[in-house]
């Protein structure tokens, strides 16, 4: 049978479709069936109906440096990432190892610094993480849990193997095109995800407000959460504004909240109503400026002593930031091993770090070589794609590195893992990205989907938004029934 | 309800019920030049009151030379640099919608979003010019099936007072700006049969008034229509019925038991009901239209801001302990274009 898929090419890459040219994974039997027998034009209108719908529906992120503040959707392709059970078994182990890691590591950062005087991280790396917040020395956060939220990133490389790219433990994005990309996907292949045994993602809203109301003061046994956003303006804002929604609680601005006797309370049309759980998406610097930045709008002053105080929860917790550096990033395995006696089940990506004068030296040597990052920056902003620059900006980004060498880590360009993505008429091989939710409340939780970034232009390994990137929807299968040893037929399945 | 919801809510009704009067007056004076005939020459006498209706006949006079049928139409139509025209109604509509679509239906949401993106559409702006009415009948629909969808998909607690509020206020200060245009016109009946008081008939068509005031009166008699559109109390555009369901919206917003000490809109509104409802149309001839309707207007104002002040303000006005910080409370609701705060671009991660 001709297929949309017949003139497919992997070139040298691992393919998340392919195995080689016209050998299909097994686990993407069904879907290649379903979707490789349309034809182009009827495949291009299915994509067509859901652009228009996001649109529609304004899920939508803003464009920043934009003067008329253009919403745009997030391109959205709609040939689903597929990820069988035994490869997510693993994925989810490891993230429940990482997230606990990183939660023990914050708790002693704060209180006994004991991986510090035993020689495992240096304390100049600590204390010169830009995220590292010494107003919180000593101060007990609810369960000792910093991290409730971690948007963990994950990539494969060219022999398909996972590897954690950076932990997101401040204010990860994304979870709201998680929900919505599924809903997309329901409309535009209802057939296709009914007979495929996928996991469902709709739990995400209820399991991040039992996260949240874990967090309540001791003795309130009906929290008041609201979800706190710098405003409409801040291109998350439709996420911001998605996820109370699926809570079903309020979402705040800076302003609608005031504090009066360390208690936080919210102005309503009633008076001022009390707020014990905040799920805070302003950076620290804005949270509070008696505290952090003086000349902060955004925030609410007082919300911080609240905080210490215990009158009131936030999520994530303040400080978050010195475990996501991509500097101490270098010393997760290493913190597993301490904490947990434990082998990390999902690797580094190996690291140099500027701040090692031998490591600084290798980067400097090899700038057109490597991804050289800046340590608090996000979003793909403040990085160098050594083999793709020229020789001139990596001039100019070594300088940078020389002026400020803590401030800079590199690491291998890896030959990320490509899928099959939709391109006017036909599927070319896109580089792609995985950054699964993980929710540390009572127990840690890992929503089994996540959201898989594209590089939607040729070539580019840089998924963000921000920067040109899409999404797919991400389906996790309940069993591999139909992942069997590469190179066997397809387990026969209905079609849609 | 957080005070700042309250009022993005009160005001995403208010800007949609703008819109949807600003398309229903540009529609009927339309059609008023088409059955005008030969007096039609003089166009100014239809367009210059629907910049009054407005108030931008200063704005319009600083931008084009004379008052033309197209120049109006485009003013108040799709001009971004006039704060009060459709898309910007629409917008500022949207971006409250938008502040809020976690308290409002989805489908609400929709509708608004739906709206916007059609009028910033290049549809939008070939349909303008060469098909008016189209557009302006896609706009009045929108806004009724924004108003079915509300009426169907809201619970009837806070979120629908505070919809009704503004949808009502809004209402009837148009339909008393609306009045105001014709208060200069001679008040007698025409001496024969056969002559057309056109404004008199635009002005029911512009309230969506025709056929409810035919089913009443067979004659356009200008007092009659004036008495209808001021002091009906079954006619849902006349400024009477729209007082009223201000008055029992806020009874209704008011009655919860912490509310009850804070009776200010309640006694305004009520005040101005009973007022109205005792009033007869004879009297309003002898004091004047125009001075009638300024006093209105006076008294929607006072009892747009009590709202505000009692609704909105409320939560600083009662105090858990004595205030000893003092905090940058700005109006909630969205209205003009705001310049971007450096701070919202916080990096994502």
């Amino acid at each position: 049978m001709a297929s949309i898929f017949d003139d497919y090419r992997t070139d040298q890459f691992f393919d998340e479709v392919f195995s080689a040219p016209g050998v299909r994974r097994p686990h993407y039997g069904a879907v290649l069936d379903s979707i490789g027998g349309l034809n182009p034009v009827d495949f291009g209108l299915r994509q067509r109906t859901a652009d228009n719908a996001f649109l529609r529906q304004g899920v939508t992120f803003t464009v920043y440096g934009d003067e008329q503040g253009t919403e745009r959707i997030f391109p959205f392709d709609l040939m689903p990432r597929i990820i069988p059970r035994r490869e997510w078994d693993r994925i989810e182990a490891g993230l429940v190892q990482r997230i606990t890691a990183l939660n023990l590591f914050l708790h002693d950062v704060y209180h006994g610094r004991k991986i510090i005087s035993d020689g495992i991280v240096p304390a100049s790396l600590v204390e010169s993480a830009s995220h590292y917040r010494p107003e919180f020395r000593g101060v007990k956060v609810p369960h000792n849990i910093y991290i409730h939220i971690c948007g963990t990133d994950l990539v494969r490389d060219g022999k398909g193997d996972y590897y954690v790219l950076e932990d997101n433990g401040r204010c990860p994005s994304g979870a709201s095109y998680m929900l919505e990309n599924r809903n997309a996907m329901k409309r535009a292949f209802p057939g296709l995800l009914q007979s495929l045994p996928v996991r469902p993602v709709d739990s995400y809203g209820t399991l991040l407000r039992e996260t949240l109301a874990h967090l309540a003061p001791p003795g309130v046994l009906d929290p008041v959460i609201v979800v706190l956003t710098p405003g409409v303006y801040n291109s998350a804002y439709f996420e911001h504004c998605y996820l109370a929604k699926q809570m079903g609680v309020p979402i705040v601005e800076g302003r609608d909240l005031i504090v009066r006797q360390d208690r936080v309370f919210m102005r309503t049309t009633q008076g001022l109503q009390q707020v014990h759980v905040i799920y805070r998406r302003i950076d620290d610097d804005f949270i509070d400026p008696l505290v952090f930045r003086k000349d902060s709008l955004l925030g609410v002053p007082g919300v911080v002593q609240s905080y210490q105080a215990g009158h009131v929860a936030l999520a994530n917790s303040i400080g978050t930031g010195v475990a996501d550096d991509k500097a101490v990033y270098g010393c997760v395995p290493k913190m597993i091993k301490y904490y947990l006696d434990q082998d990390p089940i999902l690797p580094n990506v190996p690291t140099y770090l500027g701040a090692d004068d031998s490591e600084c030296s290798y980067i400097l040597d090899n700038l057109d070589k490597l991804v050289v990052k800046a340590v608090n920056e996000s979003g793909g902003y403040g990085m160098l794609m050594g083999p793709h620059s020229t020789k001139k900006e990596c001039a100019e980004f070594g300088e940078r590195v020389k002026a400020n060498p803590r401030n800079y880590i590199a690491q291998p360009v890896l030959a990320l893992s490509r899928h099959p993505v939709f391109v006017q008429d036909h599927f070319e091989g896109r580089h792609i990205d995985f950054r699964p939710y993980v929710l540390y409340g009572d127990r840690v939780r890992v929503v089994p989907g996540g959201l898989t970034r594209v590089a939607l232009k040729a070539g580019s390994l840089v998924v963000n938004s921000s920067q040109g990137g899409g999404s797919k929807d991400t389906w996790v299968l309940w069993e591999d029934r139909l992942d069997q040893v590469p190179g066997t037929a397809p387990a026969s399945t209905p079609v849609a | 309800m957080l005070s700042r919801v309250a009022d993005s809510i009160y005001w995403m009704a208010r800007y949609v019920e703008r819109t949807e009067n600003l398309a229903r007056l540009l529609l009927s004076t339309q059609d008023l030049l088409l059955d005008a005939g030969a007096e039609a020459a003089d166009a100014n006498q239809f367009w210059q009151p629907l910049l009054m209706a407005t108030g931008d006949d200063e704005r319009y006079a600083a931008l084009y030379p004379a008052v033309s049928g197209a120049t109006v139409a485009e003013f108040l139509t799709l001009r971004a640099d006039n704060p009060n025209s459709m898309i910007n109604s629409v917008r500022a509509a949207r971006e409250n919608a938008r502040t809020v679509r976690d308290q409002i239906s989805d489908e609400m949401w929709e509708c608004v979003n739906g709206l916007r993106l059609f009028l910033d559409s290049s549809e939008a702006r070939s349909l303008r010019q060469y098909q008016p009415a189209a557009l302006f009948e896609r706009v009045l629909i929108s806004s009724y099936q924004f108003q079915g969808i509300a009426e169907s998909t809201t619970p009837r607690g806070e979120i629908w007072h505070f919809l009704r509020l503004g949808t009502a206020l809004e209402r009837a200060d148009k339909v008393s700006r609306l009045l105001d245009t014709c208060s200069g016109l001679p008040t007698e009946m025409a001496p024969h049969p056969g002559s057309r008081p056109l404004r008199w008939a635009a002005l029911l068509r512009s309230c969506s008034a025709w056929h409810a005031f035919h089913a009443l009166s067979a004659k356009l008699d200008p007092v009659k229509v004036i008495g209808y559109l001021l002091l009906n109390e079954t006619f849902p555009r006349s400024i009477t019925f729209c007082v009223n369901e201000v008055h029992s919206t806020l009874l209704a917003l008011c009655g919860n038991g912490t509310m009850s000490e804070m009776e200010e809109p309640v006694r305004l509104a009520g005040r101005l009901a009973a007022d109205l409802r005792y009033t007869t149309v004879e009297e309003v001839m002898e004091a004047g239209l125009h001075s009638f309707i300024d006093d209105l207007q006076t008294r929607f104002n006072d009892i747009g801001t009590s709202i505000f002040e009692t609704f909105v303000l409320y939560a600083d006005a009662v105090p858990v302990a004595p205030a000893n910080r003092t905090t940058n409370w700005q109006q909630g609701a969205w209205h003009a274009p705001a310049a971007e705060d450096a701070q919202v671009q916080q990096q994502q991660q």
